[in-house]
């Protein structure tokens, strides 16, 4: 039976951020399809077709549910989170800033550990207020990172990968964080 | 004609295939249809949007079937062609009908 599972992380992937009224339909679709597909091909091309319906659905599930009614209050709520986690982080700073006095070593060190933090409390306040929302904030953090690289508001020199794991994995702790959570209060559920 | 009655290209091939299934179809189908008629590999997330959309229009309807066990448990969305839907698809049609009339004789140089 295992044998026949569409790959876990695209379907996760799928549950996490499709909008609730198709995702049951659509990776109910999928999953039947990729069955029908493993038997004839291989598995392997049936997995990479299925990734492919997974990366090219969900901006257009995503540009649906944007459409669709309540996606206003989720981006609103999505902004008012987003200034309180800027103010935790502004916060969190300036403690280390007079705490530790870091020089630019260290501060290079603590300023994702910071970063990241921040982005999953932000994640979880989002989630626990409006499912739906982490998508919208994952979006504005990633937009706001570009954004502060391009201008290069950052005066210590750091090599490029340093930059695009902030792009990256904010965003990401934003989305995952929440889920993780969910699991692990309910280590028991069958995903 | 109102503004509303006009249909986008991909929603003028959806409702045609829903047409063509000739009953209920869930998006798997109807995406497999379009498929095998045009060779246009279009994503499932695409479809449904689509779907999303004709149905706020009220050109189609749409029910939850039984979940089955080849879907992981999954229950289908299930889409038909309604009266207003059809209407769409026959204004649709005739404007296209009406600005390709003529046209045989240009189709090498456009």
């Amino acid at each position: 039976m295992r044998r026949c599972s569409p790959p876990t992380f695209a379907c996760w992937l799928l549950k996490s951020l499709l909008p609730d009224p198709y995702r049951e339909a659509v990776l109910g679709d999928l999953i039947e399809e990729y069955r029908l597909r493993i038997e004839s091909p291989s598995r392997f091309t049936a997995s990479r077709w299925f990734w492919s319906q997974t990366c090219r659905s969900v901006p257009s599930m995503f540009w649906c549910s944007l459409r669709s009614r309540g996606c206003f209050i989720s981006m609103s709520i999505a902004v008012g989170v987003y200034i309180f986690m800027g103010t935790l982080k502004f916060a969190a700073d300036w403690i280390i800033w007079k705490l530790v006095a870091p020089d630019q070593a260290t501060y290079v060190v603590l300023a994702p550990i910071v970063f990241l933090t921040t982005t999953a409390i932000g994640g979880c306040v989002a989630a626990r207020i409006r499912r739906g929302t982490t998508t919208f904030l994952a979006l504005i953090v990633m937009i706001t990172v570009a954004i502060l690289i391009d201008v290069k508001v950052c005066s210590i020199p750091v090599p490029w990968w340093y930059q695009f794991g902030f792009l990256t994995l904010g965003p990401l702790a934003v989305i995952i964080t929440p889920t993780l959570l969910a699991h692990l209060k309910r280590p028991g559920a069958v995903t | 004609m109102k503004r509303g009655e006009l249909l986008g290209s991909l929603e003028h091939i959806i409702l045609l295939a829903l047409v063509r299934l000739d009953g209920n179809a869930h998006g798997m189908i109807v995406r497999r249809e379009i498929e095998e008629r045009t060779g246009r590999n279009l994503s499932i997330g695409a479809v449904y949007a689509t779907l999303e959309r004709l149905e706020a229009k009220g050109y189609v309807s749409s029910f939850t079937g039984d979940p089955t066990p080849e879907r992981g448990g999954r229950a289908k969305r299930l889409f038909r062609v309604e009266a207003a839907g059809k209407r769409a698809l026959q204004i649709s049609n005739q404007t296209i009908r009406s600005m390709t009339a003529g046209l045989k004789g240009h189709w090498g140089t456009i």
